[in-house]
């Protein structure tokens, strides 16, 4: 009978907790937007006139089929992360793709119009060099894979393995260009650097080595950086050395050496010190590529090349040009070149491959972003037009990863950010008052003068406020009488303002590649953008507001601290989260590594917050470092404590500032890295507000929380993998004092260890190793039933330890990341928010992850609403706050308070960004959508006039009783 | 009514009774003809002799069992709240400690009710003024009425609505304020 009360209780609580959206909420206040990375291979559908087709492998290992004509994604394929799904190469014939996966393991064919997989071969061992598709009579019949000591052959309809045949001498040997030119031989190309190159020519039909040579190189050292194959099978290389090309014939019987030619007999000089690249196009599989050829001689120069029986002849010169790429429709061959116009534009022509004649009306202008990057590749769409003349679209990746659709004469078709799908950190920030709001901001926040001017300025601003109403209703009056479609809600600068429960933000968005956003959190339209130049790809970066919006007229100001891995320098980047504009203010020069910085909750008089910069040799600097700031850092320099975490040398250690904005050490924790590694280390989050001090026991005392604002969890893994002996170790330790307030360890579990810190519990997922399962642990920390000073907190003072508790259950799946919800004012219940490897985000109610949670369920414990303990945790579908939409990879999950203490914000990025919001509690401050506003207010009014009514007949009955 | 010549009377003599078989007739009742039901008869047709007055007049002489009565009734006023006492109890315990709307309605009447009686208890002791136990009375008055409030306390007691717990004073802790400044992470 009890055991049916509890799951009857159980059912009750879980009917309070469904976070799922309504039908026609969809799409309401939530948002997906869906990136593929930085593209590797773009083909275009060539094989009808109509197709809108556009097939993209990225560096994200994703294939995806792009629409041309909207840049909207037709289907998406995301392969494993890492080089396991690494793309290595992209063909493309009639209707089907052939992809190589993972460096050679698997070959793929997939259809290309819904993205079906044809069919899937897994191929032997050995690392990919190339593939080529093999035709025999204009037919393209097979594809062939070369690998580091083997080539196979497979049949383009079902990938069955025609034959697979090792290659002579592989362990000398740097096999690395298959070539067919569609007359029944293939032939292996490889390299000895610096010595010779061996050319191997197979039987299509048995795999037999029919012909063997070796020709003397010995200025080569790679072929697929310095060789093409031309024309009808002729090699031809680049050797930056003695500034000449060199050709050979493969069929060639008697010839043993290559013909140079030298570049000067050309009339072209190489840029010094550049590496000349060959660009040669192979327009049908089955034929032999074309004669001509580009080749680059600097970084904007371009040849256009005809190889003619042995002959090399210029066509065409490019000076200066950016790009050039081969482009073939029908019959026709085309070369795309692109030069520069002025500044901020390019000019992109077309020229007749075989001849270099320039094509007529076939310019087009591609503009460049001021700040965005530079072009860096050219992908064209050529077709032809009615009158049988070449036309065409261009796609331009930059190096900020925007691809760009044009047609001409410049019109940008479409435009997607791919740089979006790598965003490292972001923040939130709230939008500015609308012009009258800070019309009234700046009346009360300027000093006082005199009681007339105040007046006259009090009467000015109700006048404004008066105008900007009137306007609002003339504007709902005009939009009232539009179709509803018609009413255009874009997002710009102008209509950029905050909403009455400051629910639209904008969000900051730092991306790997270096380039920062700025996007509306209501409608995901990107406001503004910035590309920084120079950053190495592997940069760390941390974001800081340090001014909001709230101090007007003061800009708010975001500063983005970089740091380069290798050099271990930083630079500060200071810019204006709404409008994305940089700051004038000067920055600090940091000429020393920085290991860390440090936002205080110190103003100065511009109510900017103080950024600390910790270098290596652990001396401060202060940003904005101004007189006033330098006096509040002196008086304030006792209680300014920081720490730092060395995971390389499994070292914790605590500082203290001084007078002088040097440091000395107080502390220090050493956690021997044969043992164990530190793999995260969490405080607790600034702007985290707990409203409750305890919680209310059965009996209504209170048992109160153990609320350090100092306190860091620490997590570490054994470096011993066996999983008999492999532990998960998780340390609370005081920031300022050092002391370990509480550890334990997890044994027989593994990582990846994910957690969240927040109030006075920590939430850990890991591995159970002998189970096999993924686990929650959750740890409480609790003062007891007093609290030791409940005025002010010291980490100085703390003479008793907090009572700790701690649960652990079952989670049945794994997963990607955690976070914690966050409100305004700490009161609405937490939630956690769990991002699942399958791309749902899950949104886990705090509540059962409760160490207090009782395994027999008493009447104290009903009272306080315990759920009884069971191990397993649930994965409830209607807890999946993003329906359908899934997120790809996501990595990780922000979220923010809004003005409505029931709402939080939340932001999931990771190859995906999905913009919602949660409200843990219900919506307990907002009205119902379906609120009956009309009953109610048509009651209300009916009720009034009936005492009104009621009230009049009443006195003209007293009046008459009265004459009586 | 204090005009006592003009209407009713006790005595009336008819002359023109003509349906009647009586010659004459002795009216003894008092007041308004009317009761009788006879019609006929006018307003002014009955004298009342000189000094008549049809309300009797009060008898102002004070006996002693009238004194024992004013007391009786005076202790009846004193002792009335803790004779609902053992009501208020039964009600108590029926109610039970739900907190619900019929519960909270009868604790609200519990304790108004005395409350009231405590706010209008000069005028209570103006009632007791005749009495020569006056004081007495009034403090088992107030002692009654204190009594049925503490009753009504002692029920919001045990329905749990009076913040005697530490929980119900928690919302109203302020979140101490954190003397040292901390932060910092791994090393970037």
């Amino acid at each position: 009978m009890a055991g049916l009360c509890s799951v009857f209780s159980v059912c009750l609580c879980l009917l309070g907790f469904s976070a799922a959206v309504f039908e026609d909420q969809v799409g309401k206040f939530d948002w997906r937007q869906q990136f593929v990375g930085k593209v590797q291979f773009a083909l275009f559908d060539t094989h009808s006139q109509a197709s809108k087709k556009l097939l993209v492998a990225t560096e994200k290992n994703i294939f995806a089929s792009l629409n041309s004509r909207t840049g909207d994604l037709f289907w998406r394929h995301v392969d494993k992360t890492g080089p396991d799904g690494h793309i290595d190469t992209l063909m493309m014939h009639g209707q089907d793709a052939v992809v190589v996966v993972g460096n050679g393991r698997l070959l793929r064919s997939w259809e290309t119009t819904v993205g079906g997989l044809n069919w899937e071969t897994v191929l032997d061992t050995g690392s990919f060099q190339s593939a080529a598709y093999i035709g025999v009579q204009d037919v393209v019949r097979y594809v062939a894979v070369l690998k580091k000591s083997a080539i196979s052959l497979h049949y383009l309809s079902n990938g069955h393995q025609k034959w697979v045949e090792n290659l002579p001498e592989s362990d000398t040997v740097q096999y690395q260009t298959v070539y067919s030119g569609g007359n029944g031989q293939v032939f292996v190309l490889g390299v000895v650097p610096n010595s010779h190159i061996v050319i191997v020519e197979y039987n299509i039909e048995d795999g037999e080595i029919m012909k063997q040579k070796s020709v003397a190189a010995p200025w080569l050292s790679s072929l697929q950086s310095s060789c093409v194959m031309v024309g009808s099978g002729v090699l031809l290389c680049a050797d930056p050395t003695t500034k000449s090309l060199y050709t050979f014939p493969l069929q060639s019987a008697d010839q043993t050496t290559m013909t140079p030619i030298l570049l000067e007999s050309l009339g072209v000089e190489v840029a010094a010190g550049f590496q000349p690249v060959l660009i040669s196009t192979q327009p049908h599989p089955a034929r032999p590529p074309l004669s001509e050829f580009f080749l680059q001689l600097g970084p904007d120069y371009h040849i256009l090349l005809q190889l003619k029986d042995g002959l090399v002849s210029t066509l065409r010169d490019f000076n200066p040009s950016y790009l050039v790429a081969f482009a073939t429709t029908g019959e026709k061959t085309v070369a795309a070149v692109m030069s520069p116009k002025n500044e901020t534009a390019s000019v992109i022509n077309l020229y007749s491959a075989d001849t270099g004649r320039r094509l007529l009306d076939t310019t087009i202008i591609y503009s460049m972003d001021p700040n965005g990057g530079k072009p860096a590749k050219l992908y064209i769409h050529a077709f032809l037009k009615k009158d049988d003349s070449v036309g065409y679209r261009v796609l331009v990746q930059t190096e900020d990863l925007v691809l760009t659709f044009l047609q001409q004469p410049g019109r940008v078709v479409w435009s997607r950010e791919e740089a979006l799908a790598d965003v490292v950190t972001m923040e939130m920030v709230d939008l500015p008052l609308t012009g009258t709001q800070a019309e009234l901001e700046g009346e009360f926040g300027k000093k006082a003068d005199g009681l007339l001017p105040m007046v006259l300025k009090r009467l000015s601003s109700q006048f404004i406020l008066l105008q900007a109403w009137m306007s609002h209703l003339w504007k709902l009056f005009y939009d009232a009488r539009k179709p509803r479609s018609h009413v255009k809600n874009e997002v710009t600068f102008e209509t950029l303002s905050r909403d009455e429960f400051n629910l639209q933000k904008m969000m900051v968005m730092v991306t790997a590649s270096g380039k920062l956003f700025g996007i509306d959190s209501k409608s995901g339209t990107v406001l503004w953008k910035q590309y920084l130049e120079n950053i190495q790809p592997n940069s760390v970066f941390k974001l800081m507001v340090q001014r909001t919006t709230a101090h007007f007229p003061h800009p708010p100001q975001c500063t983005l601290l970089v740091k380069d891995k290798d050099t271990g320098l930083g630079s500060l980047y200071v810019f204006n989260p709404i409008f994305g504009k940089k700051s004038h203010i000067s920055v600090p020069a940091l000429p020393r590594p920085i290991l860390q910085s440090l936002l205080l909750p110190l103003m100065d008089q511009d109510y900017s917050k103080v950024l600390l910069l910790i270098d290596d040799q652990y001396k401060v600097t202060a940003f904005p470092s101004t007189k006033n700031v330098l006096q509040q850092l002196q008086e304030m320099a006792s209680s300014i404590f920081f720490y730092l975490v060395d995971s390389s040398q499994g070292r914790l250690s605590g500082f203290r500032l001084r007078k002088d904005l040097s440091t000395e050490l107080i502390w220090e924790v050493v956690i021997p890295t044969e043992v164990q590694k530190i793999v995260g280390v969490k405080g607790k989050r600034a702007n985290e507000h707990v409203h409750s001090q305890g919680r209310v026991m059965g009996d209504r005392s209170v048992l109160y929380k153990y609320l350090n604002p100092n306190l860091l969890a620490v997590v570490t893994e054994s470096t011993d993998s066996h999983q008999e002996r492999s532990f998960v170790g998780i340390f609370l330790i005081d920031g300022v004092t050092g002391r370990i307030v509480h550890e334990a360890v997890q044994r027989k579990a593994r990582g990846p260890v994910h957690f969240v810190h927040s109030e006075n519990w920590v939430v850990y997922v890991y591995w159970n190793t002998k189970s096999r399962r993924n686990e929650f642990s959750v740890l409480e920390l609790f003062e007891g039933m007093e609290l030791y000073n409940s005025t002010v907190f010291s980490s100085l003072d703390r003479p008793r330890p907090p009572q700790v508790l701690q649960q652990s259950y079952i989670f049945p799946s794994p997963i990607s990341t955690l976070e914690a919800t966050l409100t305004e004012k700490g009161i609405t219940s937490r939630h956690l928010l769990v991002g699942l490897p399958s791309g749902a985000i899950m949104s886990l109610p705090k509540m059962f992850l409760d160490p207090r949670r009782p395994e027999v369920a008493s009447d104290q414990s009903r009272e306080e609403n315990l759920i009884p303990y069971s191990p397993e945790m649930p994965i409830r579908t209607e807890w999946f706050i993003n329906y359908n939409q899934t997120v790809s990879r996501v990595r990780g999950i922000y979220t923010a308070p809004s003005g409505l203490e029931s709402t939080c914000l939340v932001v999931a990025y990771g190859l995906d960004i999905y913009q919602t919001r949660v409200y843990p509690s219900k919506q307990f401050d907002v009205l119902k959508d379906d609120y009956d506003y009309v009953l109610i207010s048509s009651v209300l009014l009916g009720l009034f006039f009936a005492t009104m009514i009621s009230k009049r007949l009443a006195e003209v009955k007293l009046l008459n009783r009265a004459w009586r | 009514m204090s005009s006592p010549g003009g209407q009713g009377g006790a005595l009336s003599t008819r002359g023109a009774a003509g349906p009647r078989r009586m010659k004459w007739a002795l009216e003894l009742s008092l007041g308004n003809t009317r009761g009788r039901g006879d019609r006929q008869s006018k307003d002014g047709d009955v004298m009342y002799p000189v000094g008549y007055s049809d309300k009797p007049v009060p008898d102002t002489s004070v006996q002693e069992t009238d004194r024992n009565l004013v007391e009786k009734r005076c202790w009846d006023i004193a002792l009335g709240p803790l004779k609902q006492i053992p009501m208020n109890l039964f009600i108590m315990y029926m109610s039970g400690n739900t907190i619900s709307i019929f519960p909270i309605m009868m604790v609200c009447m519990m304790a108004w009710r005395p409350i009231q009686a405590l706010m209008s208890i000069s005028a209570t002791f103006k009632l007791l003024e005749s009495s020569s136990q006056q004081w007495l009375q009034g403090f088992v008055y107030l002692i009654g009425n204190l009594l049925g409030s503490a009753l009504a306390v002692y029920k919001c007691q045990s329905m749990g609505l009076l913040p005697t717990h530490s929980s119900d004073w928690l919302a109203f802790i302020e979140p101490p304020q954190r003397l040292e400044i901390m932060g910092g992470g791994m090393m970037l």
